[in-house]
């Protein structure tokens, strides 16, 4: 026991000194204590955020996609993060469309209240540039030594990053440009690679697409929320249309979404429970999914601008004091733990979380493998899409097998029916 | 008619033919090789065996303390024996990878010295020196003191972790060989009457902070930038505050997390891909003039600067006399940057002294910046360690990434960093930082390969939908002519069995 005594005893004496330099400040002490407090247990706190916007679909009748991934632009910049954070995607440029009628405007709204492109936006990856392989060199970070700062992906073992997609898709894929597709399993694949580098802490994935919940069924590295606007065979419908730019100019999805987020400010308390508990099917006419079974923290304790907020956390540094030049008026302070805080980290506590995942079985087959956005208006989309997809509907695996070996037994037929009618000839004669 | 057409086509014999169909098939042969070399995604085996020898190796620093009790009548070895066993029994320094010896030994230069002499002033800092003074009546504590001392001073990181470093891992920013060091002058509003034009940015930059960069050249290269803006509105409106009988202005701490007003504030260097350090002296305008930071309970303090952790340093200058200054300088700019130095020495993780160590000089001691150094190499080499081994993970795991000559190349130039690292820890922890500093570096680029970009997911359907097209059509008639032709000499076979049979008979 007494040995134990002398060996605390150093420490208690630094305590002792620390405390009596603390004590004399007494309104420098007590945030110290409430900054640890707030900290204690807290593992996955945050202190940059990043977003990345991706419009993944071209041409004029697209308008409400560039419309979607604008108004998330708007609204995440408004909320504090940074250009230099944020990666807009926009695979086409509504605003510069020659059939736009108000030039260098993008509306998401019938009544045209809000320009979205505005006068201050930075699009790091437009048009062609929008591709598959650029989205997932994003993500990993895997790019050639030139690519200029604004279009990379620096984030850190402390980065919350937001990812919003918007654009046509179907089960498991999303279109690119029409031209190519991307998978459950590369986005999958990619955050496990962020993941393994240590390059989040938490994503929060959003994604507007038809069948959008299958996007993120594939998902398996932890510490991804990850929310979408329809179930496995439903559509995503747009919101409205302005008949002055002539189509509809958003998605119901992140039509209600942005509308939540406008009443969200930069130091707002409301919670990502909070805005999922506003996803009403009846006014979608689709069933917004919720997968959170990888994320550790309850969602009632998730902030919503733990994503789409700027910073999280100050310390509030002293005057410094051993500088031979001090001004006189100021007051010299001086403590070691020089840490009080505006801090709005909330508590972590690692339970299992409330919210279900109702990402859909794979397995389960769909009728009809093309599933579209259907404005009100009339959408040619459907028809080019529909030729574009039908080659790769859902199979089960009994079918696929069952396709194969027919198709094999079909080329075996072929290759003995040439045979055998071009044999016949010489013995006919 | 049989005569007419065998004449016609003399040329064609079965072997003819039978060679021609051949050709087909040598042709297909031939480029399988070229097929498969084209096709198959190039996978260089990595040092498997190598990566996992890493796990669980730590850099260890073998350090010397020698203990000088020249000044008073203590016994030096009895007491450097006594202090090695407090040592032993301490984990922080094993947590911080230090392995300690304690001795009467003379001191060479980079070892560290602990003078014990009689007396009650704190502990004093000199280069690797520290003097310890102890009461003559307490002299049977001076074992407990010194290493209580060297605690602090050696492995301040583990030591100090349940007071003022608790914050610290959110801190500070992860390590770089280089930052850029982005300093900008922002007036709220200089048209509306207070506002500084210009600043004598190289004087205090010189004054302030370049004996400390200089201290850290060992670690990080600098690059510095600097600005001045005449308008950077906030995003929110300061509380206005009555204190005697004076209109202050406050930030409450919420505030001050949404206070860098990123989306009018132009602030972001893209130049390069370094990790940037904001440091802003914000000066507001005339209507929000004395701007005070609040504490929790509304309050004024009396500090006027706050950090962001890894991203910078701010600081709300006052002037005393509301107005618009041609040039900022002298006291108040050498004061800002004096904030600024404090806050850059936070975010890079410089340990602090303890309070009751005093330093003779000013600026960071050897003790400080050898537990930076030593605590860096350790960083670095557990992030090059988890980097090697992720890679391999991935490589695994994912079928379909490529794994070029350049990343091998990589991996094994990062294993024999590794290796240097810890052969020249017990040496120099400089060149050891060096070391692991290169081996985080060549694995993460490695691991950041534009290269490494897997194929992309295409389900077996698509693959069916791709091929079948083109070879089911070609293998069509080829499978058909080898079929044919298998006919047409069993029948020719038999033809000429029953002709045999035929003249036998005939005979």
């Amino acid at each position: 026991m007494a040995v134990n005594i002398v060996k605390i005893l150093p420490l208690l004496l630094t305590v002792f000194a620390y405390i009596s330099t603390a004590a004399s400040h007494a309104d420098q002490g007590a945030p110290v204590q409430s900054f640890f407090e707030r900290h204690r247990g807290s593992g996955s706190a945050h202190t940059n955020n990043w977003a990345v916007l991706v419009c993944s679909s071209r041409y004029w009748f697209n308008y409400r996609h560039m419309a979607n991934a604008l108004g998330m632009y708007r609204t995440v910049k408004r909320l504090g993060i940074p250009d230099s954070n944020i990666i807009l995607m926009l695979a086409d440029d509504a605003a510069c469309n020659p059939r736009n009628k108000f030039p260098g405007c993008v509306y998401a709204n019938s009544g045209r209240h809000l320009d979205l492109y505005g006068d201050n936006i930075e699009v790091d990856y437009r048009g062609y540039e929008v591709t598959v392989e650029n989205f997932l060199r994003v993500l990993t970070g895997r790019m050639d030594e030139s690519v200029p700062r604004s279009k990379r992906l620096l984030t850190d073992d402390r980065s919350n990053i937001f990812v919003y997609m918007t654009g046509h898709g179907g089960n498991e894929f999303l279109k690119f440009q029409d031209n190519e597709e991307i998978s459950a399993f590369d986005i999958a694949d990619a955050f496990e690679q962020m993941w393994q580098k240590k390059r989040y802490n938490e994503i929060f994935f959003m994604i507007d697409t038809c069948q959008a919940n299958t996007m993120f069924s594939k998902f398996y590295s932890p510490n991804i929320l990850a929310t979408g606007s329809s179930e496995m065979s439903e559509n995503s419908y747009s919101h409205e249309n302005d008949f002055d730019i002539g189509v509809a100019v958003i998605d119901k999805f992140t039509h209600y979404v942005l509308q939540f987020m406008e009443g969200i400010n930069k130091t707002s308390q409301a919670s990502m429970q909070d805005l999922f508990d506003t996803f009403d099917p009846k006014k979608l006419d689709s069933h917004p999914g919720v997968r959170s079974d990888l994320f550790r923290r309850p969602l009632d304790k998730t902030l919503v601008t733990d994503f789409f907020g700027g910073v999280a956390q100050v310390e509030i540094i002293p005057p410094v004091l051993d500088e031979p030049v001090t001004l006189a008026g100021e007051q010299a302070l001086r403590t070691d733990a020089s840490s009080a805080t505006g801090d709005q980290d909330v508590f972590i506590d690692p339970t299992t979380l409330a919210v279900t995942c109702d990402a859909p079985n794979a397995s389960t087959t769909t009728a009809s493998g093309l599933r579209q956005h259907v404005g009100p208006g009339i959408d040619f989309t459907i028809l080019i899409a529909a030729a574009a997809q039908s080659e790769v509907s859902p199979q089960t695996s009994l079918t696929s097998t069952l396709r194969a070996w027919t198709s094999s037994v079909l080329i075996l037929a072929l290759v003995s029916w040439t045979a055998v009618t071009r044999n016949r000839h010489p013995s006919g004669q | 008619m049989e005569t007419l057409s065998k004449a016609a086509l003399a040329f064609e014999s079965p072997l003819t033919r039978r060679s021609i169909i051949a050709s087909y098939f040598l042709v297909i042969l031939l480029a399988l090789p070229l097929w498969w070399n084209t096709t198959s995604i190039e996978r260089q085996a990595l040092p498997i065996s190598r990566v996992s020898a890493q796990t669980g190796r730590e850099l260890l620093f073998p350090v010397h303390v020698a203990v000088n009790t020249s000044a008073s009548d203590i016994n030096a070895g009895v007491l450097a024996q006594e202090v090695q066993r407090y040592v032993n029994r301490n984990e922080d320094f094993t947590r911080d990878g230090l392995e300690l010896r304690v001795s009467s030994d003379a001191a060479t230069a980079k070892d560290y010295q602990v003078n014990v002499r009689f007396g009650t002033h704190d502990p004093v800092v000199v280069g690797r020196e520290v003097t310890v003074e102890v009461p003559p009546e307490h002299a049977s504590v001076a074992a407990m003191r010194v290493a209580d001392t060297l605690a602090t001073l050696l492995a301040p990181y583990s030591s100090l972790k349940s007071l003022a470093t608790a914050s610290h891992a959110e801190r500070v920013v992860s390590y770089s060989p280089r930052y850029r060091l982005a300093f900008t002058l922002l007036n709220e509003d200089a048209a509306a009457g207070n506002a500084a034009l210009s600043w004598d940015v190289r004087g205090a930059l010189s004054a302030q902070l370049s004996p400390f960069l200089e201290r850290l050249s060992v670690l990080h290269n600098f690059t510095i930038e600097s600005q001045v803006q005449y308008h950077g509105p906030l995003a929110f409106e300061p509380r206005g505050l009555q204190v005697a009988e004076k209109t202050q202005y406050g930030l409450t701490p919420e505030d001050l997390t949404v206070f860098v007003n990123s989306a009018e504030w132009m602030l972001s260097s893209s130049v390069s891909n370094d990790p940037v350090l904001h440091f802003i002296a914000f000066i507001p305008s005339s209507k929000h003039t004395p701007l005070r930071i609040l504490d929790n309970n509304g309050i004024p303090t009396a500090s006027s600067a706050f950090m962001l952790p890894q991203w910078g340093g701010i600081v709300i200058y006052n002037a005393e006399t509301i107005g618009v200054a041609r040039t900022l300088a002298t006291r108040p700019l050498d004061n800002i940057f004096a904030t600024f130095r404090q806050q850059l020495s936070a975010l890079l993780g410089v340990p602090e002294l303890p309070a009751h160590v005093q330093a003779r000089s000013p600026g960071v001691s050897d003790w400080q910046l050898d537990a930076l150094i030593r605590r860096r190499a350790a960083e670095n080499t557990a992030g090059a360690q988890e980097t090697l081994q992720s890679i391999l993970r991935l490589v695994a795991q994912i079928g379909d990434m490529p794994v070029g000559e350049d990343v091998r190349g990589d991996v094994e130039d990062a294993l024999a960093a590794l290796d240097k690292t810890y052969s020249s820890a017990p040496s120099s922890a400089v060149e050891a930082l060096t070391f692991a500093s290169k081996a985080q570096v060549v694995a993460s680029r490695a691991f950041f390969n534009p290269g490494m970009l897997a194929l992309l997911y295409f389900p077996a359907e698509h693959k069916w939908a791709v091929y079948a097209p083109l070879f089911a059509s070609v293998s069509a008639p080829l499978l058909a002519s080898v079929i044919r032709e298998f006919l047409a000499w069993k029948k020719e076979r038999a033809a000429k069995k029953a002709r045999s049979e035929q003249r036998q008979k005939v005979d």
